[in-house]
């Protein structure tokens, strides 16, 4: 991997960073326009391309938060033209690391001691780098272990970082200013939670050991006493990401094995504890040969709040949804109408809405479903598109869907493209999550 | 009684009193030392003063020579775990250093504070370089590269100023500086770009 020769640092050089990329951007347009006056039949896609590209690289090179919206944008795939999707993916994997003198000086900073006086083997090469750490590989009595280091200085930038990709991501996602500033907030929060590497140890913790019943799953073991708040210690796990592992050709039993359990664990989490691990990038789970997953990285986890729960998955009831003025007043709740809407948007939206839950709620409604049902993820897909480019939609002034929804919805959408990419057929019914809040083992 | 025992009672005196000694004498009466004996070891406090800042680097040398992985290290990472040791070793001085803070404010020629210092690392820095020549992570230019050594200094002095005016919690931020800072400087003096740079400047003056 090369090593990042430098960083932009003061917000100055970070904005002159988006400046450059707007330019490129500006380029790419009027090369894409240049060259379709010589050939019409050029697409968009290319253009798109390009553009992905460039961005792609300005937000790998700031690192922290900007890359991690990234990684949020990344997860839309269908609110984003499929290029953009390809290349933000790639921020799910890997970006620079930073240097060893660095990494010495957090131990000795934070934990007092280097890490050659801790372990018996510590790998001076980052093995793989976090969006805003880096992992390190190292051995202490026999034991293989994983050694997450986050870079100085992250929390303090995540604020200033966010206010220079907002407007950038307005151009992106196609919305609003008022409607970013709820979602912005949400974003901030939980970005201000990951850089705190004592509440993920704590979380990583008690969340492994909460769902460590289920079937198929493998958590590390954390080591509280080589960890600070810039360094999580934990077990090395082996394992290949989604797509490598997709590459090994596993057998259709093997990927139902992985999807199933990956179901349970979000089912589990959502339901039963009411916090859930809400990153779910390929990057964050490492599959095994035998169809199990490891999973790690608790950095970001979405607390549902009660009447949020309720109101959210009232929508799968399908009863529920037979009532019209019911199902009004849970848009209400939800903020996905609102009261000072007139009556042709709420007949408007609500029909939106109606069609959208049908079409994200199927699997919830049957007892198997196939993720490897091309045309089911190409409808959604279409809807959403047809979605973005709704005139109405991209003129509404007001935010619709409540802030809690942002982290819960990407969850969701995490889940459902990687068990799309794994074409999983997976037991999905009622019933078996009703089993795993009781605490049974399912059949 | 030894000249560390005389720079601890100065940067005492210092603390406790907001401002230098006026004299010898006055410095002397807190360690109960004879003013003649004082002389054994430094001829004036100025004396005192420039140690103490040789002492920090002499200090912080020592240590990384003494360390198993800094000789396996290139001359980036030498200079970044110098960096990051140095200030974390005037760390265990903060006040004091903190009422340094005139040395960026008085005239150069007035800054002699360092000298000793900057002597101490000019040697540093230049047997830094030449280790960069060999292992090709420095390009050696004709003239431009006798002038390395400044800009180092310089770099230190900005990494000094970071830390002194720093706020943030655990000095996080003077680490990211230090890290920045350094990569910067040797992807200018390794890479091509300077070359392509001065090139085109050539270019530019040159007569038609």
């Amino acid at each position: 991997m090369k090593e990042q020769s430098n960083i932009p640092t003061g917000k100055v050089e970070r904005a002159g960073k988006f400046v450059t990329t707007g330019l490129k951007v500006g380029t790419n347009y009027i090369k894409h326009y240049t060259r379709k006056l010589m050939d019409p039949s050029i697409s968009k896609e290319s253009l798109h391309q390009d553009n992905a590209a460039d961005i792609y690289n300005t937000l790998s090179n700031l690192k922290g938060s900007a890359l991690k919206v990234a990684q949020m944008l990344s997860m839309d795939k269908g609110m984003l033209p499929k290029a953009y999707a390809e290349k933000f993916a790639m921020s799910q994997y890997s970006a620079p690391p930073l240097s060893g003198p660095l990494v010495v000086n957090t131990f000795l900073k934070t934990l007092g001691k280097s890490p050659a006086q801790l372990f018996d083997k510590f790998d001076m090469h980052a093995s793989n780098a976090a969006s805003i750490g880096q992992v390190h590989r190292a051995e202490k009595n026999g034991k293989q272990l994983a050694v997450k280091i986050q870079y100085p200085g992250v929390a303090s930038s995540v604020k200033s970082d966010l206010r220079i990709v907002k407007p950038f991501a307005m151009r992106i996602v196609g919305m609003n200013e008022v409607d970013m500033d709820k979602y912005f907030e949400e974003i901030e929060t939980k970005l201000l939670e990951e850089t705190d590497y004592q509440l993920e140890l704590r979380r990583s913790m008690d969340l492994s050991a909460a769902c460590a019943h289920i079937p198929g799953l493998l958590f590390p073991g954390y080591y509280p006493e080589y960890s600070s708040e810039r360094i999580i210690t934990m077990d090395w796990l082996n394992g290949l990401h989604l797509k490598e592992f997709l590459q090994t050709k596993p057998s259709q039993e093997i990927r139902n094995k992985v999807g199933q359990a990956l179901w349970d664990f979000y089912q589990f989490q959502v339901h039963k504890l009411r916090q859930v691990h809400a990153d779910p990038h390929p990057g964050n789970f490492l599959m095994q040969p035998d169809g199990r997953v490891g999973i790690f990285d608790f950095g970001c986890v979405k607390v549902i709040p009660e009447d949020f729960y309720e109101n959210y998955f009232l929508l799968v009831d399908k009863e529920v949804l037979k009532d019209t003025a019911r199902r009004h007043q849970i848009y209400i709740n939800l903020e996905m109408l609102h009261p000072s809407d007139t009556p042709k948007e709420v007949a408007f939206f609500s029909e939106l809405f109606q069609h959208m839950i049908d079409l994200m709620t199927l699997p919830f409604t049957q007892e198997t479903f196939d993720f490897g049902n091309e045309s089911y993820f190409n409808e959604v897909y279409a809807y959403m598109d047809e979605l973005y480019n709704m005139k109405e939609i991209r003129e509404s002034k007001v935010a619709r869907g409540s802030s809690h929804s942002l982290y819960i919805n990407r969850t969701y959408f995490g889940l459902y493209s990687i068990l799309s990419d794994l074409q999983a057929n997976i037991i999905t019914g009622q019933h078996r999550i009703q089993q795993l809040v009781d605490g049974r083992q399912p059949e | 009684m030894d000249k560390q025992q005389i720079r601890n009672a100065y940067k005492m005196y210092l603390l406790e009193n907001g401002k230098e000694p006026v004299s010898v004498y006055m410095l002397c009466k807190t360690i109960d030392m004879p003013e003649s004996e004082f002389y054994g070891f430094y001829s004036s406090l100025e004396a005192v003063e420039r140690d103490i800042w040789l002492a920090v680097f002499e200090e912080t040398l020592q240590q990384l020579q003494a360390d198993e992985t800094y000789p396996q290290y290139n001359a980036q990472e030498k200079l970044l775990s110098f960096y990051f040791l140095w200030v974390s070793r005037l760390r265990e001085d903060r006040s004091y250093f903190l009422l340094q803070r005139d040395i960026f404010t008085v005239p150069l020629i007035y800054r002699n504070k360092l000298s000793a210092f900057k002597t101490a690392f000019y040697d540093y820095i230049s047997a830094l370089i030449k280790e960069g020549y060999a292992s090709t992570e420095i390009k050696e230019r004709k003239y431009i590269s006798d002038q390395y050594v400044h800009g180092f200094w310089v770099q230190a002095l900005f990494v000094l100023k970071y830390w002194l005016d720093d706020t943030s919690d655990n000095f996080e931020l003077t680490d990211a500086a230090i890290e920045k800072a350094v990569n910067l400087s040797f992807q200018l003096i390794g890479s091509n770009t300077l070359d392509s740079l001065l090139d085109f400047g050539k270019f530019i003056f040159m007569k038609k």
